[in-house]
C-alpha cells in the first residue's frame, strides 16, 4: 500500500490530529460552553452524595412548597424535600439514563446498520424496513410495553428509549457504511487481500467514529426529553428517588402556587440539553463540517 | 418514475402491516386485560370470559391479526373495547384534529425556520445570525409540555389573549400549534442555515455571482433550491413525527386528536382502537416519506432512482 | 358562604302550590296531572328540594363545566366511571333516587312494596315522556332492568342479586330477586338501572351510548369525543323544568388549566380541582367551593398471604404506625377525611372503627416484638437477621394523591423502622394483578366506592373467599368463612337497621384483623363561580344534579 494509502486510512484519532483538533474545539466558544455543561453535570452525578446539603428522600410535610429561602436555596418540593439536593441527585439519573439509552441505541442500532451496510441485498433491504417500522412506531406504545412487560424504573425506560433510538444509528451507520464502501482505499485493501473483519475493524470502524460520536451526543440531548416526557406520562423512576422529568411532571400541578417545584428541573433540563446541543454542535464542526447536512 | 413509486407503494404497505403486525404482538405481550380494565372493578370472572369470547380475544395471535387486516381491508376497523363505537368513527373523528394541528404546526415551523435559517445565512457569525443560532438551540432543549403549560400561562391567564385550551375556533389552535412547532422551527432553521451556507459557497454560486446576478436572484433563484434539499428531509420526518408525536401538545392544551386518543387507548388497553390508530399513523408515515421523496426528484434532477 | 346548601326539610306550601299551578295551566292532561298533582308527596317534584327562597332564580344561560376525562359512553350499562355518571344522572333517571342525605326516594315510581321474598312491586308515574316523545311504562322499565343485569352490561356485577322484572299493567311492574335480597331498592337506585327509552334502543341500538334517550330534565345535544358533551333543557319533562338552556361538559386534563379556566371565566364549574388550590378559592368571594363527605375509601391492602404480613401482629403494627393526620393536612390538604372504617358513613353497614388504626408507635412497637421482631442499630426493625422489609404497589392518578399519598407512607414507615419498597404500576398493569394474577407484594394502593350504598356490594366483592384472584377483586386474598356468613345474612335480610348491624360485625372482624391500612375518606369537592346559584353536592361522586342550578349572570 502506498503512503498517499495510508494516510488515507488512517483514523483521526491519532496524536498530532489530536492536538491541534482540541486547539481548534477550544477556539469555538460555544462548543467549549457546551463541554462546561456537560463536565460539570458529570461532575455533579459522580460526586451527588458530597454535594447534596440535605437527604433528598427527607420529607418534612409542614415545610411543603417553600419558596428558595436561604435554609433551601432552590425552596421545597410537595413533600418538603429540598430541591436542590434531589436536582443534584436527579443528574446522576439524567446522565445514566442519556448515556446508557444511547450506547443501548448505538450497540443496537450500530450493528444492524453495519451488518445491513455490508451484506447489502436483501438483508439491508429487510434490515431497513425493520428499522422503518420501528421509526414510525409511536414511541409511546414502545414505552409502555417495555415498563410494563419488565416492570418500571430507570432501566427498563433506558431500554425503551435505547430501542427508540436505534433506528436513526442504523440509518446513520448504514450510511456511512455505504460511503466508504466505494472508497477506493477500501477496495484497494479488499484487492490486496486484507480480511473483511479487519477492513471493518481497522479501517471502517475509526471512520465512522467522528459522525457516529457527533450524533449520539446530539441524541443523548433528544433521549434527555424523552425520559421527561416519559415521566410526565407516568411512566420511569420510581420514588423516592428523584429524575428531573417526574419531578416537572409531579410539580405541574402547582404551576400555579409553587411555581419554582417544576420549573428549576425543567429549567436543568434544559441546561443539560443545551450542554450536550452545544458540545455536539461542536465535535460535528471539528471532526467534519460535511457532516451539516447529513444530520 | 412510475415504477419507482410503485416500488415504493408497495414496500410502504409492506412497512404499513409491519406496524400493524408489531402492535398486535406488542398488545398480546403486555400484562393488563382490557376487559378487566373497562370491566374494572366492577367484573365478575363470567363476564370477563364472556367478554373476552364477544371481543375474540381467546384466539391466537396471529390468526386475530390475520383476521383483522382482511376487515381493515373493507373499511371495518372493529369497535372501540371502551366505547362500543366502531373504531373507524373514533379515529375519523380525532385524526382531523391531529391533522389540523400537525399542518398548521408544520406550516409555522417551515415559514418561520426556512426564513430564519436564511437570514441568519446571509450574515453568518453576525449578530442576527448568533441570535437565531441562540433561539434555535433554545428551542431544541425545552421540555415541550413545559413550555407548553408556560405558554398557557402568560397567554392564556395573565394576558388573556388565548383560550385555555380545548378546541373550535382559530384561536384555540394558536398556542398549541405554536408549541408544537418550537423544536421544528429550530431544527429547520439551523438545517437550512448550514445547507444554505454550504451552497452559497459552492462554484455554480460564484459563477452567478460573478455573472452579476444581484444577490437576492443569487439566493432564490439558485441557492435556495439546492440548499432546500436536506431540509426537505427534515420536514419530512417532522411531519411525520408531529402526526405521531403530538402526545403531550394535546394532553396539556386538551386538544382532542389523536395523540390524546392513543394514550387513552393504550392505558386502557384498548386493542382494537390501538390498531386502528396505528394503522392511520403507519399509513402517514409512509404517505409523507414517498413525498419527500417525490420532492427530492422535483427538487434536483440529478438524483435518480434505480 | 356556600349558601346554596338547600335543608331538605325546606319544603314549603310554594312548591306544591307551584306544581299544582303548571299542571292546570299547562291542561295536558289536566285532570290526570290534577289527581297525580293531589295525590303526590309532598316533598319534592325532582331529585332536589326547591332552591332557596331569597334569590329568584334566573332561567336560561349555559353552563360550562370542566373536568379531567371524557365519559366512555352515555349508555347506564356502558360505562361505570363518574365522567359518564356526571352527564348520565341528568338525562336519565331512575325508579328510586339516593337524596343528597342518603335516604331513598321516590323518583319514577311513586310508590313500591315487597309481596313476597323474592318480589318488589313498583307503581310508576303517569304521564311521563321520554325525551323521544314515547310514554315511559311498565314496559320501558322491564326492558332497563333486564338490559343492566344482561351479561353484557358492565354493571352487571352490581345486580347480582336481582333476577329479572314483570309487567303486571301499564304501570306497575315487579321486579323479582334470587332469593330475598334485602338491598334491592339500593341497587334500582343506581344510575346503572337508569330507566332507558326502547325505542331509542331500537332505533340506535349499539350507538345508544353516543344517542341517549331518557326522561331527566336535560335531553342530550352532542358529543365531540375527548372535548366536550352538550345537553340542554327538555321542555317536556315531568317535573320542575330545569332554569339552565344548556350545559357543556368540557375536557381539561391538565388540574392547572382546570384552575385556570375557571379564573378567566372560560368554565363556571370545576370538577376534581387542584386540592392545592382549594383554601386559595375558599377566601375569594368570586368563587363558591361546594364540599360534602364522599363515599370512597383509599386505603393500602395487605396480601394476607405474603410473610412477614401474614403475621396479623405485623399488620396491626403497621397501621399503629402510620400516622394519617399530617397526610391528610399536608398532602391531600385538609381535603379529605381520616378513614373510619372500610366503608364511608352513609353507606348501610358503616361504624367508626378508627380505634383500630388510631395512631400509637409505642403499642406499634411492642406489637413488633411479640411478632419476633428487634430494632437493629441501623434504625430498622428485623427478625433473624432479616429486615422488615415491604413491596408496595401503587396506582398514580387514578385516585387523588394515590402516589403520594404511599410516598408519604413510604417515608413515615422509614422513620418508624419498616423498609417499604414503593413501586409505581401503570392503572392497567396494576389492576391486572388485583384481578387476575394476584397481588404479588405485600401491599397494594386502592381505592374503593360502595356504588349501591350497601356494604354487602363492598363485602362480597373485596372481602368474600370466592372473589379471590383470579375470580375476583380480592387482591388481599382474605378469606375468612365468618364474614362471608354475616354479608350473607345481611344481604338476605330486607330491614336496613339489622342489615347494617351484620355488616359491620364482618367489618370490625376486618379491623381486628387488620386486612387493611384504611388511609382517607374523600371529600367530594367542586368549585363554582359565584353566578352559578342552586347547585348543591351529592355525596355520591358520580351524581351531580343540574335541574335547579341557574345562572346569576
Amino acid at each position: 500500500m502506498g503512503s498517499r494509502t495510508e494516510e488515507a486510512l488512517r483514523p483521526v484519532g491519532t496524536a498530532p490530529a489530536l492536538v491541534s483538533g482540541l486547539r481548534r474545539f477550544a477556539r469555538n466558544r460555544a462548543a467549549v460552553v457546551g463541554a462546561v455543561i456537560v463536565g460539570l453535570l458529570v461532575f455533579t452525578a459522580l460526586f451527588a452524595e458530597r454535594l447534596m446539603p440535605y437527604d433528598p428522600t427527607l420529607q418534612r410535610l409542614e415545610l411543603r412548597r417553600q419558596p428558595p429561602t436561604a435554609a433551601h436555596p432552590l425552596g421545597t418540593d410537595e413533600f418538603g424535600r429540598d430541591i436542590l439536593s434531589r436536582v443534584i441527585l436527579g443528574s446522576r439519573v439524567t446522565l445514566l439514563v442519556s448515556l446508557v439509552a444511547v450506547g443501548v441505541g448505538l450497540g443496537l442500532g450500530g450493528t444492524a446498520g453495519l451488518v445491513a451496510g455490508f451484506a447489502g441485498r436483501w438483508v439491508d433491504e429487510l434490515l431497513m424496513r425493520v428499522m422503518d417500522i420501528l421509526l414510525s412506531f409511536p414511541y409511546l406504545l414502545l414505552a409502555i410495553a417495555v415498563v410494563a412487560a419488565l416492570g418500571p424504573g430507570e432501566r427498563n425506560i433506558v431500554l425503551a428509549i435505547g430501542i427508540w433510538s436505534a433506528p436513526a444509528f442504523a440509518r446513520l451507520v448504514r450510511g456511512q457504511v455505504l460511503a466508504i464502501k466505494e472508497r477506493e482505499f477500501i477496495v484497494a485493501a479488499y484487492a490486496v487481500g486484507v480480511p473483511v473483519v479487519r477492513v471493518v475493524l481497522l479501517h471502517v470502524l475509526p471512520n465512522i467514529v467522528p459522525p457516529l460520536l457527533v450524533f449520539a451526543t446530539l441524541y443523548m440531548a433528544n433521549a434527555i426529553l424523552l425520559e421527561a416526557a416519559l415521566s410526565f406520562l407516568g411512566l420511569g423512576v420510581q420514588p423516592p428517588w428523584p429524575s428531573w422529568g417526574l419531578m416537572v411532571a409531579t410539580g405541574r400541578d402547582f404551576l400555579l402556587i409553587a411555581p419554582h417545584v417544576a420549573t428549576i428541573p425543567g429549567l436543568a433540563i434544559m441546561l443539560a440539553v443545551l450542554g450536550f446541543n452545544l458540545l455536539g454542535d461542536g465535535l460535528r464542526d471539528l471532526l467534519d463540517p460535511r457532516l451539516r447536512n447529513r444530520l | 418514475m412510475g415504477r419507482f413509486i410503485l416500488r415504493r407503494a408497495l414496500t410502504s404497505l409492506l412497512v404499513a402491516l409491519g406496524i400493524v403486525f408489531l402492535v398486535t404482538l406488542i398488545l398480546d405481550l403486555i400484562p393488563g386485560d382490557p376487559v378487566v380494565m373497562i370491566l374494572g372493578q366492577n367484573a365478575t370472572a363470567e363476564q370477563v370470559a364472556a367478554l373476552r369470547r364477544e371481543l375474540g380475544l381467546d384466539r391466537p395471535l396471529l390468526l386475530r391479526y390475520a383476521e383483522y387486516i382482511g376487515r381493515a381491508v373493507t373499511g371495518d376497523l372493529g369497535r372501540s373495547i371502551m366505547t362500543r363505537r366502531p373504531v373507524a368513527a373514533e379515529v375519523a373523528e380525532a385524526w382531523p384534529n391531529t391533522l389540523l394541528l400537525a399542518a398548521t404546526a408544520i406550516g409555522i415551523a417551515v415559514a418561520l425556520g426556512i426564513g430564519l435559517g436564511a437570514v441568519s445565512a446571509l450574515r453568518p457569525n453576525g449578530w442576527v445570525d448568533f441570535g437565531v443560532r441562540l433561539l434555535a438551540l433554545l428551542g431544541l432543549s425545552m421540555p415541550i409540555f413545559w413550555v407548553g403549560l408556560v405558554f398557557i400561562y402568560i397567554f392564556g391567564f395573565y394576558l388573556r389573549l388565548l383560550p385555555i385550551g380545548g378546541s373550535g375556533t382559530p384561536q384555540h389552535l394558536v398556542l398549541p400549534a405554536v408549541t408544537l412547532a418550537l423544536p421544528s422551527v429550530a431544527l429547520i432553521a439551523r438545517m437550512t442555515r448550514s445547507s444554505l451556507l454550504e451552497v452559497l459557497g459552492e462554484d455554480y454560486v460564484r459563477t452567478a455571482r460573478a455573472k452579476g446576478l444581484s444577490e437576492p436572484a443569487v439566493l432564490l433563484g439558485h441557492a435556495l433550491k439546492n440548499a432546500l434539499i436536506p431540509v426537505v428531509t427534515v420536514i419530512g420526518l417532522q411531519f411525520g413525527q408531529l402526526l405521531g408525536g403530538a402526545i403531550l401538545t394535546e394532553t396539556v392544551f386538551a386538544w382532542p386528536g389523536l395523540g390524546r386518543l392513543v394514550v387513552l387507548a393504550i392505558f386502557a388497553r384498548d386493542y382494537p382502537l390501538l390498531q386502528g390508530i396505528v394503522l392511520i399513523f403507519a399509513f402517514s408515515y409512509v404517505v409523507v416519506n414517498l413525498l419527500v421523496d417525490l420532492a427530492y426528484a422535483w427538487l434536483d434532477p440529478r438524483i435518480t432512482y434505480a | 358562604m356556600s349558601g346554596d346548601r338547600v335543608r331538605p326539610d325546606q319544603v314549603s306550601g310554594l312548591s306544591r302550590r307551584e306544581f299544582l299551578g303548571r299542571s292546570l295551566a299547562l291542561g295536558l292532561g289536566g285532570a290526570a296531572l290534577g289527581v297525580l298533582g293531589a295525590c303526590a308527596p309532598a316533598a319534592t317534584t325532582g331529585p332536589q328540594s326547591q332552591p332557596p327562597a331569597q334569590a329568584q332564580p334566573k332561567r336560561g344561560g349555559t353552563l360550562t363545566i370542566v373536568r379531567p376525562i371524557d365519559a366512555v359512553s352515555l349508555d347506564p350499562t356502558n360505562d361505570t366511571t363518574a365522567a359518564g355518571g356526571w352527564v348520565a344522572t341528568n338525562i336519565f333517571e331512575s325508579l328510586l333516587r339516593l337524596d343528597y342525605d342518603m335516604s331513598l326516594k321516590p323518583w319514577l315510581a311513586e310508590r313500591w312494596e315487597q309481596v313476597a321474598p323474592d318480589r318488589w312491586r313498583f307503581y310508576l308515574r303517569q304521564g311521563v315522556k321520554f325525551h323521544d316523545g314515547t310514554d315511559l311504562d311498565a314496559e320501558a322499565v322491564k326492558i332497563s332492568v333486564e338490559r343492566a343485569i344482561s351479561p353484557q352490561s358492565r354493571a352487571a356485577s352490581f345486580f347480582r342479586g336481582i333476577k329479572g322484572a314483570e309487567v303486571r299493567d301499564g304501570y306497575t311492574v315487579d321486579i323479582l330477586t334470587e332469593g330475598p335480597y334485602g338491598p334491592l331498592l339500593r341497587a334500582v337506585s343506581t344510575w346503572f338501572m337508569s330507566i332507558v327509552s326502547p325505542a331509542a334502543l331500537q332505533k340506535y341500538g349499539q350507538d345508544f351510548g353516543r344517542n341517549p334517550v331518557g326522561t331527566g330534565p336535560f335531553k342530550f345535544v352532542e358529543w365531540r369525543t375527548n372535548a366536550s358533551i352538550t345537553i340542554e333543557r327538555w321542555e317536556g319533562y315531568w317535573g320542575d323544568k330545569a332554569y339552565l338552556d344548556r350545559v357543556i361538559y368540557k375536557v381539561v386534563p391538565e388540574e392547572s388549566n382546570r384552575m385556570l379556566a375557571l379564573q378567566t371565566g372560560e368554565a363556571d364549574m370545576v370538577f376534581i380541582p387542584a386540592l392545592a388550590q382549594v383554601g386559595q378559592f375558599k377566601r375569594d368571594n368570586r368563587f363558591v367551593v361546594h364540599e360534602v363527605d364522599g363515599l370512597r375509601v383509599v386505603f393500602f391492602g395487605f396480601n394476607v398471604n405474603r410473610p412477614p404480613v401474614n403475621d396479623v401482629r405485623v399488620r396491626q403494627a403497621i397501621n399503629l404506625a402510620f400516622d394519617r393526620k399530617p397526610v391528610i393536612d399536608n398532602i391531600l390538604e385538609g381535603n379529605a377525611l381520616p378513614a373510619t372504617s372500610y366503608v364511608s358513613p352513609g353507606i348501610v353497614g358503616y361504624k367508626d372503627l378508627s380505634q383500630y388504626w388510631a395512631y400509637d408507635p409505642r403499642r406499634a412497637e411492642e406489637l413488633l416484638r411479640q411478632a419476633g421482631y428487634s430494632k437493629g442499630s441501623d434504625g430498622f426493625w428485623a427478625k433473624d437477621g432479616q429486615r422488615l422489609s415491604l413491596k408496595h404497589y401503587s396506582p398514580r392518578g387514578r385516585y387523588p394523591k394515590d402516589a403520594e399519598i404511599s410516598e408519604a407512607f413510604q417515608a413515615a414507615m422509614r422513620q418508624f423502622g419498616i423498609q417499604v419498597d414503593l413501586q409505581i404500576l401503570e392503572w392497567g398493569t396494576l389492576l391486572n394483578k388485583y384481578t387476575r394474577t394476584g397481588l404479588d407484594a405485600e401491599l397494594g394502593t386502592l381505592g374503593w366506592t360502595d356504588v349501591p350504598a350497601d356494604a354487602h356490594y363492598t363485602l362480597g366483592a373485596l372481602f368474600a373467599c370466592a372473589s379471590i384472584p383470579p375470580n375476583g377483586f380480592n387482591g388481599m386474598e382474605y378469606c375468612n368463612p365468618a364474614v362471608d356468613e354475616l354479608t350473607a345474612r345481611g344481604r338476605a335480610n330486607p330491614d336496613e337497621a339489622q342489615r347494617g348491624q351484620l355488616y359491620a360485625q364482618a367489618f370490625e372482624m376486618m379491623a381486628k384483623d387488620a386486612v387493611l391500612v384504611p388511609v382517607y375518606n374523600t371529600k367530594e369537592t367542586i368549585i363554582t363561580s359565584a353566578a352559578v346559584k342552586g347547585y348543591r353536592i351529592h355525596k355520591s361522586e358520580y351524581l351531580d344534579w343540574l335541574q335547579y342550578t341557574w345562572l346569576d349572570k
